[in-house]
């Protein structure tokens, strides 16, 4: 099929877009056998150098990545910004408003809610980070080996990841976390890990299969290539875009999850601190003490949206359509 | 009808069949894809066998296992006289670097987070014993020269060039390690007609200072023409009819070659009016469902009897068989004659 | 003049600058009259039909100036409603791509008669029963049980004339089918091209037949217009083309077509590629790329000379390139 460039379909909004597609590449043509045509100068640009350098003009990139940067800075250093310590409560100071010391008031218990919500970050950040990187690692392994393979083993792998969608991820977490005594972030990332894999193998898996087919894996083969050498200089690095998308959105549900756990007291529990604690135990206040409560969710809103917002602004930049 | 020259390569009763499944975990076989179904051809050192066809011919299912990318069914693929299909391991990639392929699409034949450079040398880094480490950059930038491209192209991304380069880039990577024989599945197909003959002139002279034997498969009739030796027909899985490039041209006795030929638009107004086509009617039957006998009598126009019942075999038709004219070439029907079908003022070209 | 479209400018924002894809197009087809207009990707051929159709995507695309006479109307005149009408009714376009240009989760036959229920305010039974006649005009087998499947049910080039009913439906008088063959294997192009013509002939439709493929024009068409960087070069009958092209792009063209007596021999081969839209050489847009080129070439855009009374040729040297055959 020649000139498909040309061949513009009314309805599916390429217009003469595919044309210009065609001219664009075109610019760096010489004539063949003569002296060379003057290309544009400037260093070679991969592909990831384009999307980063779309990201950097993004604002909605900026902003989402400036909120996500300060969160993991104040999860490392929370005493940069707060002085007291969140476990330190007097109960004289029950319900106060805002003061001096306590720009956000104080809870129910009197524990002073600005440094609670800045000691929650440290939590909701691991969590997110440790649950996303175990669910990545485990999710593209396996579906990528199973894309890759196929056979048994894909059929395999498919079916499992149907059974694991099947459950229902609050209830699943009732039931498991209900039994764990730990009171640490481990087994709430261990069972978000567990259940979040197989959305990440599935995507893995179907990207995989799409590079899989492309003439450039069947020219490596041709060359003799070995599998491990196929997967991961051609395959790996084509397929991974989809799935760095899906597990930056993925970070933001894992906070949330760790908060709905917490608040439904199977997560974590007190003495630890977490937003989803501290949501929890101000809603019984919500008449006389509303701000104990709307700052854990104020900033338990503002981190979910800043990931879901990263992540839709890395797919914009890689969406290989725009390229 | 074998090749003028030594042969490179011999291909005998190469089959080529996919099961259809049905089920999720345990499969059952429910029909047969017959996408190559028997193909025999030969060819000979530093000759261009062109393969034209249809759509679901087999005739890339064909290139890929030439290539051994697909493992064949039944037959033999013998390159200088070694059976190709049965090696593995170290005999298998050593074997590789003399068989190279050239794809159609140069959008994704070439990978696009690699730079030239890299692609072009990754041959060199499966094959370390082509070349020496230090020496391997000096031979890339040897190779875009070749190809007719600036060899300060080596840390240029795919995306920075345009079809016909990467074409081209193709076409280096594929000459990287010295291969015998290069095997093109519509090296231009996707290409602009102004660069199609720019890459055509390129294998051209390739063929002529690499000493290469092509195997070009195209659809493009006239393209085949130009650069072929020996050109065979395809249909439904087969070889229909092969012989040297004016024998099928000029003197094609399958009637599928015959209304092939004729099927195809000639760029001159002034024939349209006495030019004689044969519109075949229908579509070319599924290769789940071959018909029985001549695969071609369904849309045949000559179609007896005897058809449905014999497989004509590919082979010198009877009737021509005393004869040593351009008539007497393999042809699989049981009725073959011969019939012009190209304009009649172009014959005079023809060797006869 | 059933449609005429009069310098015609189409360009395209992108976030590298503006692609100027169609500079000054002018031409013209009459009723029964087959104008091919022939050029590589890029070279405005599509944009121009899709200008015309009023499918063209805005944005990114403008059009930027010009007029387009459909029946002596300006099209670009009129308002979206009014459009909608004469798109329907006056004029049809076949794609390249009938399996993408065709709903998947509709009939045939739901799609064929809505053109009917649309336009003609019938019955859906009426339709249906007109969907049927359709599909037997374009050769279907066994038209009326064919009628209830989905297109990816059909092969390609039956594909192909679902799309050709379904444009000729409301019989419109002018027909733009926009490379109706290229994805089609050559036996079945021929079909599709024999059924084409003498549809045309039957219903005396006027016929833009925009493709890349010097074989397929020389078949079919009346006229020709060659396109090159958004402007037509050459316009001419098709004799009168083929046998001695005013311009030195056509002539190259015509010289890169494999012919027998150049067996063996290097292909002659157009240097170069098609220029980028967005930084089109000044003077002539084919200056860099052609074997004749001056400096004035390089400087001043040539006019459309008048070749003769019937053609015309955008090269300053047009009579020498006429008449210098074997160059």
């Amino acid at each position: 099929m020649p000139e498909q460039s040309d061949g513009v379909i009314a309805g599916t909004g390429m217009g003469g877009g595919m044309d210009l597609a065609a001219s664009e590449a075109e610019t760096l043509e010489k004539v063949p056998g003569g002296p060379l045509g003057t290309g544009p100068a400037g260093k070679p640009r991969s592909l990831w150098s384009d999307a980063w350098h779309d990201l950097r003009r993004n604002p909605v990139f900026l902003v989402s990545s400036l909120v996500i940067l300060f969160l993991v800075v104040i999860s490392l250093w929370p005493s940069l910004i707060t002085s007291g310590s969140p476990l330190q409560c007097e109960l004289a100071k029950s319900q106060q408003g805002s003061q001096p010391g306590a720009p956000f008031g104080y809870d129910g218990q009197g524990c002073n809610v600005y440094t609670r919500t800045v000691y929650g970050a440290r939590t909701s950040v691991t969590v997110g980070v440790c649950a996303t990187l175990g669910v990545t690692i485990l999710g593209s392994v396996l579906g990528g080996l199973a894309g890759y393979y196929g056979g048994v083993w894909d059929s395999v792998l498919s079916r499992i990841t149907d059974v694991f969608f099947a459950i229902p991820v609050v209830l699943g977490g009732l039931v498991l976390l209900s039994v764990v005594t730990s009171n640490t972030v481990w087994p709430v990332i261990g069972f978000m890990v567990l259940l979040g894999w197989p959305q990440i193998s599935r995507i893995a898996r179907g990207s995989v299969i799409t590079s899989k087919q492309n003439d450039y894996v069947q020219a490596a083969r041709a060359l003799g290539a070995s599998d491990s050498r196929i997967l991961l200089r051609h395959i790996a690095p084509n397929a991974v875009a989809p799935v760095i998308v899906v597990a930056t959105i993925a970070l933001g549900t894992y906070i949330s999850l760790e908060a709905t756990l917490s608040y439904l007291g199977v997560g974590l529990k007190p003495p630890s601190v977490s937003w989803g604690i501290d949501i929890s135990a101000a809603s019984p206040y919500i008449r006389n003490a509303p701000h104990a409560l709307l700052w854990p969710s104020g900033a338990l809103a503002i981190t979910v949206l800043a990931f879901i917002m990263l992540g839709d602004a890395v797919r914009d930049a890689l969406d290989p359509k725009l390229r | 009808m074998t090749s003028t020259t030594e042969p490179i390569l011999e291909v005998s009763g190469l089959v080529k069949h996919y099961p259809l499944t049905r089920g999720i975990l345990f499969k059952k076989q429910v029909g047969t894809v017959k996408a190559v179904d028997g193909v025999d051809f030969t060819l000979g050192r530093g000759e261009t066998l062109g393969i034209v066809g249809e759509s679901g011919c087999g005739k890339s299912t064909l290139a890929k296992m030439l290539c051994n990318l697909e493992k064949p069914t039944a037959g033999s693929i013998r390159f200088k006289g070694e059976d190709i299909t049965r090696l593995s391991g170290k005999a298998l990639k050593a074997v590789r670097r003399n068989i190279q392929m050239v794809f159609q699409d140069p959008y994704t034949s070439l990978n696009p987070r690699m730079t030239v450079g890299d692609i072009i040398g990754e041959p060199y880094e499966i094959h370390p014993e082509a070349a020496p480490k230090g020496d391997r950059r000096r031979r890339v930038q040897e190779l875009l020269d070749v190809v007719g491209l600036n060899p300060e192209y080596v840390n240029r991304y795919p995306h920075q060039f345009s079809g016909g380069q990467r074409q081209r880039i193709g076409i280096a990577r594929g000459l990287a390690l010295r291969p015998e024989v290069i095997v093109a599945d519509e090296p231009v197909s996707a290409l602009d007609v102004s660069v199609q003959a720019q890459v055509i002139n390129l294998l051209d002279r390739l063929q002529a200072e690499f000493e290469l034997s092509y195997l070009v498969i195209a659809h493009d009739l006239s393209i085949v023409r130009h650069i072929s030796d020996r050109v065979g027909v395809m249909y439904l899985g087969r070889i229909v009819e092969i012989g040297r490039d004016a024998e099928i041209y000029d003197h094609p006795t399958h009637p599928y070659t015959q209304a092939l030929l004729s099927a195809v638009p000639v760029p001159d107004p002034d024939a349209r009016e006495h030019r004689e086509r044969i519109i075949l009617t229908g579509d070319v039957p599924s290769p789940t469902n071959i018909p029985s006998g001549c695969r071609f009598r369904t849309r045949c126009w000559k179609a007896q009897e005897r058809c449905a019942r014999e497989v004509p075999a590919l082979a010198v038709p009877s009737r021509f068989r005393s004869t040593a004219g351009p008539a007497a070439h393999d042809s699989a029907c049981h009725f073959a004659e011969e019939k012009q079908v190209v304009p009649a003022e172009e014959h005079g070209n023809g060797p006869g | 003049m059933l449609l005429e479209v009069r310098d015609l400018h189409v360009e395209f924002r992108t976030r590298d600058g503006i692609a100027r894809a169609v500079n000054g197009v002018s031409y013209g087809v009459d009723a029964g009259q087959t104008l091919a207009v022939l050029g590589e990707s890029g070279s405005g051929k599509s944009v121009t039909a899709q200008a015309v159709m009023g499918i063209l995507d805005m944005p990114p695309g403008r059009i930027t100036g010009g007029e387009i006479l459909f029946r002596g109307q300006d099209l670009l005149k009129l308002k979206e409603e009014e459009r909608r009408k004469v798109r329907g009714a006056g004029m049809a376009m076949i794609f390249q791509d009938a399996l993408s240009a065709l709903n998947p989760v509709l009939s045939v036959g739901d799609q064929l008669g809505e053109m009917f229920v649309v336009h003609r305010g019938m019955s859906k039974k009426d339709a249906r029963a007109r969907a049927v006649e359709l599909m037997e005009r374009v050769r279907i087998p066994a038209a009326a049980e064919r009628v209830r499947d989905y297109p990816h049910q059909f092969s390609g080039g039956m594909r192909q004339r679902i799309m050709i009913a379904m444009a000729l439906a409301l019989e419109p008088a002018l027909v733009i089918a926009d490379e109706p063959t290229t994805a089609l294997d050559v036996t079945v192009q021929a079909q599709i091209m024999d059924l084409l013509a003498e549809l045309q002939r039957e219903y005396a439709m006027g016929l833009i037949l925009i493709t890349h493929d010097l074989g397929v024009v020389a078949d079919v068409a009346d006229q020709i217009a060659v396109m090159y960087a958004g402007r037509i070069v050459e316009q001419a009958p098709v004799h009168d083309l083929y046998k001695a092209p005013a311009h030195p792009y056509t002539r190259g063209l015509l010289d890169s077509i494999p012919r027998l007596d150049h067996k063996g021999q290097e292909l002659y081969a157009i240097k170069g590629l098609p220029p980028n839209l967005m930084d089109i050489p000044p003077g002539c847009a084919f200056n860099p790329r052609c074997p004749m080129a001056r400096d004035v070439c390089r400087t001043d855009e040539p006019p459309l000379y008048e070749v003769s009374e019937e053609r015309a040729s955008a090269c300053h040297f047009w009579r020498e390139c006429l008449h210098d055959l074997d160059h």
